[in-house]
């Protein structure tokens, strides 16, 4: 039982407060109950990493041979061992490093007297394998100095050693730089680094013979020969590194994936540069695979034209010919175009291209490495 | 007026007792919409167990009454039906007493209006008689006894009717004006379950109103008042928690009963709107929703008080109602507790819109309750969504119901300050449209 205004008033509170309870209670809780959660990174201390420097520390030895120090000096540095030389440096080397006691990885630096038949006479320093060095003491140090001055007149040579044994930033740069990119590089370094592939324990290697036409042709190859002759050489020397298998297929009725064009000026029927990133995809469908491991595999494809696409060649950017008319693509393999001249005019032809096995093995072994 | 009050007490007895004594009492005790987690009586057993055992009775996550409760139970546990029965009797007699006092004020007032010619010519309906005021206090009673839900209710052996008895001891002292015993019952009853917090509000208008202590915020009078009554409630709070605490030798009630009730853990179907909800939540958003879902409980509490401030105990039965539909775990227990008090606004019944909607859709899905859940968990031909539809239309027309309640009492109040009849400036009859 009240008035109007009172009753209005009493609505426009009313509503007031629902809208308070909301904008005060309501809007923080929700902001704060339904945000994502950011975790916090220490952008600072990543940039710092970018900025690493690498370390590589390794244990220096110094050993000095009889003869080099007097009597007196010598007794103050402690004695380990003696022994006799051998005669000449590469025994030494391989010596010193079955009989050396410091741990593995550390560099060894011997010091030699001055009259030691081990280096030639006007060689007073040498680095050897096995992490190992000889340096000859000058004939003035011996007498009448002390242990430390010695000491600190050798310390600089050895330095000098010390620096050329071991690997410096721009080693370390150099022989990375096929993998890592240093710096945002051209197009072309971006390209180089993508080349290299990925190390793993084991590769597989697969040549396969591509014949779109074993009505005409009938084409056959020497494996067997062929891998034993070229590839495994260079396979066995890389066997340190990784195992390789290698297995051969043939397959008929496959075609290129995509259409040559007679080209007048070559008067033969080519391939353009761009085209050739569309020929493999529609060919590896049917590459079987040795399925067993997960090693990655390199196809090696030798593909013989049919007679209406014969001959059959390769341009490159500048359209010209490609002497070896083959491509490569980095990590997958290689596609060799083989063409077959002047063998036609009957219907049944049947050859095989021992021959020419040299000049696309010569093409698959530059490939490969 | 006592001999039918004790004749319907003898009837609602009967009835109970013979419920326990029957197959049905087992069956009943274990329906979703009648226990919840909270007040399953098959838990305080455990916990009682528990406590026999040396353990806490809150490991393991069965037990979320207060330590009272335990407390209460570890001396009456064979007595456990007469005890329940004795909460509904309460019940009764403490609504039938307070429902008494409030007519008499409610008469009182209306007699002083009239007096002071306050109505306007038209409105001679809507003035109540003290012949139809006779029988409502019998009327609330009879509700609240006879209501197939409390029944329900108490055959199950449910601590609602526990927790309903320290509601109605609460609003029998605050009727009677008796500060100090209505700031000790709120305690305890927000002491059992958070929610009767909201009562509050209603509380200190009714009492101040009947202190003649002007309602301005201006006021020291007023003030004053809610830091007595504040001071009260908080040290009767402060006295209870002290005493569970001295009771079982450890806080971990505090996490097991109130943790509970607000982090809402345990999602079996109820007749509430939450498990659904927040079984299919993602884990992301479950604060946010919880923060939603318990602010949706107490945020009427201010605009309703605002709005009600001469109607403190249309008030409470608003409360009361936005409690049984938006608490966290509600059974029917909650329900009957505010339907019983209708039998008080009958006088509105000229103005209500929607009764036979309310009444036919209650009927119809308090009777889908058990079929649904028959084909959900044993059939397996309905999946949650039909039980939680089930749920959703329930509590839709219980908020229907109050609303209805809502208007017919604003529209009562407006028309006799402005008329039954009202006419415009010509004298052509004109219609009230609510805005």
């Amino acid at each position: 039982m009240a008035t109007a205004e009172v009753e209005k008033r009493r609505n426009h509170l009313a509503a007031l407060s629902f809208v308070a309870v909301v904008v005060v209670l309501g809007i923080p809780m929700w902001l704060r109950t339904t945000t994502t959660y950011r975790a916090w990174l220490p952008m600072a201390q990543i940039q710092e990493l970018a900025e690493l420097q690498l370390l590589l520390s390794t244990d220096v030895e110094v050993v000095f041979a009889r003869g080099t120090l007097t009597p007196e000096q010598q007794k103050k540095i402690p004695v380990m061992h003696s022994r006799d030389e051998a005669h000449t440096i590469d025994e030494t080397d391989l010596s010193m490093h079955t009989l050396s006691e410091s741990p593995c990885g550390s560099l060894v630096v011997y010091v030699i007297p001055q009259s030691s038949p081990l280096l030639p006479q006007d060689v007073d320093v040498y680095v050897g394998q096995r992490r190992m060095a000889l340096l000859r003491v000058d004939a003035n140090m011996k007498a009448g100095k002390s242990l430390h001055q010695v000491l600190a007149a050798l310390e600089p040579q050895v330095k000098e050693v010390l620096q050329v044994m071991s690997f410096s930033h721009d080693d370390i740069t150099a022989a990375l730089s096929d993998r890592v990119r240093l710096s945002p590089g051209s197009s072309q370094s971006k390209a180089d680094s993508m080349r290299t592939f990925k190390s793993s324990p084991g590769y597989e290697i697969t040549f396969s013979l591509l014949n779109p036409d074993p009505k005409w042709h009938n084409v056959y190859w020497d494996m067997e020969g062929a891998v034993r002759t070229y590839v495994q050489p260079l396979l066995s020397k890389l066997n340190p590194v990784a195992n390789f298998s290698v297995d051969s297929q043939t397959l008929h009725y496959t075609m290129l994936g995509v259409n040559s064009r007679f080209d007048a000026n070559h008067s033969a029927y080519t391939l353009s540069a761009d085209s050739l990133a569309h020929v493999i995809n529609p060919v590896e469908a049917r590459l079987g695979s040795n399925a067993a491991s997960s090693n990655p595999v390199l196809n090696f494809l030798l593909y013989v034209p049919d007679a209406q696409h014969s001959p059959l060649h390769i341009l490159d950017n500048q359209k010209q010919k490609v002497t070896s008319n083959a491509f490569h693509s980095p990590r997958w393999g290689g596609i060799m175009v083989y063409n077959v001249y002047g063998y036609y005019g009957s219907d049944e032809i049947a050859f095989d291209i021992n021959i020419n096995m040299v000049k696309v093995m010569g093409v698959f072994l530059s490939q490969l490495r | 007026m006592a001999t039918p009050l004790s004749l319907l007490l003898i009837v609602a007895v009967t009835i109970r007792a013979a419920l326990f004594r029957s197959t049905l009492a087992h069956l009943i005790a274990e329906r979703v919409e009648v226990t919840s987690p909270l007040t399953a009586w098959k838990r305080v057993v455990e916990g009682l167990a528990l406590l026999d055992l040396g353990v806490s009775p809150y490991a393991g996550d069965v037990f979320h009454e207060t330590p009272l409760i335990i407390y209460i139970f570890h001396f009456l546990v064979d007595y456990a039906e007469v005890t329940f029965m004795l909460a509904d009797v309460m019940v009764a007699v403490a609504l039938y007493y307070a429902v008494r006092d409030y007519n008499k004020q409610v008469f009182r007032k209306q007699k002083f209006a009239l007096e002071a010619d306050r109505y306007p010519a038209d409105c001679h309906e809507l003035v109540r008689s003290p012949a139809e005021m006779h029988y409502v206090p019998l009327k609330v009673a009879m509700f609240y006894l006879l209501n197939p839900f409390t029944v329900l209710s108490c055959v199950a052996k449910s601590t609602c009717g526990l927790n309903n008895a320290v509601v109605s001891l609460f609003i029998l002292s605050t009727v009677k004006g008796n500060v100090l015993l209505s700031a000790i019952f709120l305690a305890l009853a927000t002491y059992q379950s958070i929610y009767p917090l909201t009562l509050c509000a209603a509380a200190l208008l009714y009492l101040m109103q009947r202190q003649f202590i002007p309602i301005n915020a201006c006021r020291l009078s007023f003030w004053w008042f809610v830091a007595q009554y504040a001071f009260m409630y908080l040290g009767s709070l402060f006295v209870m928690v002290g005493l569970s605490f001295f009771l079982l030798g450890s806080w971990d009630f505090l996490p097991a009963v109130y943790g509970f009730i607000l982090s809402v853990p345990d999602l079996t179907p109820n007749i509430g709107l939450f498990w659904y909800f927040f079984a299919e939540m993602f884990e992301h958003f479950r604060l946010f929703f919880l923060c939603v879902f318990q602010i949706n409980v107490f945020i009427y509490t201010v605009p309703l008080s605002i709005k009600l401030k001469e109607h403190p105990v249309f008030l409470i039965f608003m409360q009361l109602a936005i409690m049984a539909i938006f608490k966290s775990y509600p059974t029917v227990g909650d329900v009957s507790l505010y339907m019983a008090f209708l039998p008080v606004w009958s006088h509105l019944s000229r103005f209500l819109r929607n009764v036979s909607l309310v009444s036919f859709v209650l009927l119809t899905c308090s009777a889908l309750f058990p079929v649904l859940w028959h084909l959900w968990i044993y059939a397996g031909s309905a999946n949650a969504n039909f039980y939680y539809a089930t749920t959703l239309i329930f509590n839709l027309a219980q908020i229907l119901l109050m609303c209805d309640y809502f208007y017919a009492f604003l529209r009562r109040e407006h028309h006799l300050v402005h008329g039954l009849y009202p006419k415009r400036k010509d004298g052509s009859e004109a219609t009230l449209v609510l805005k």
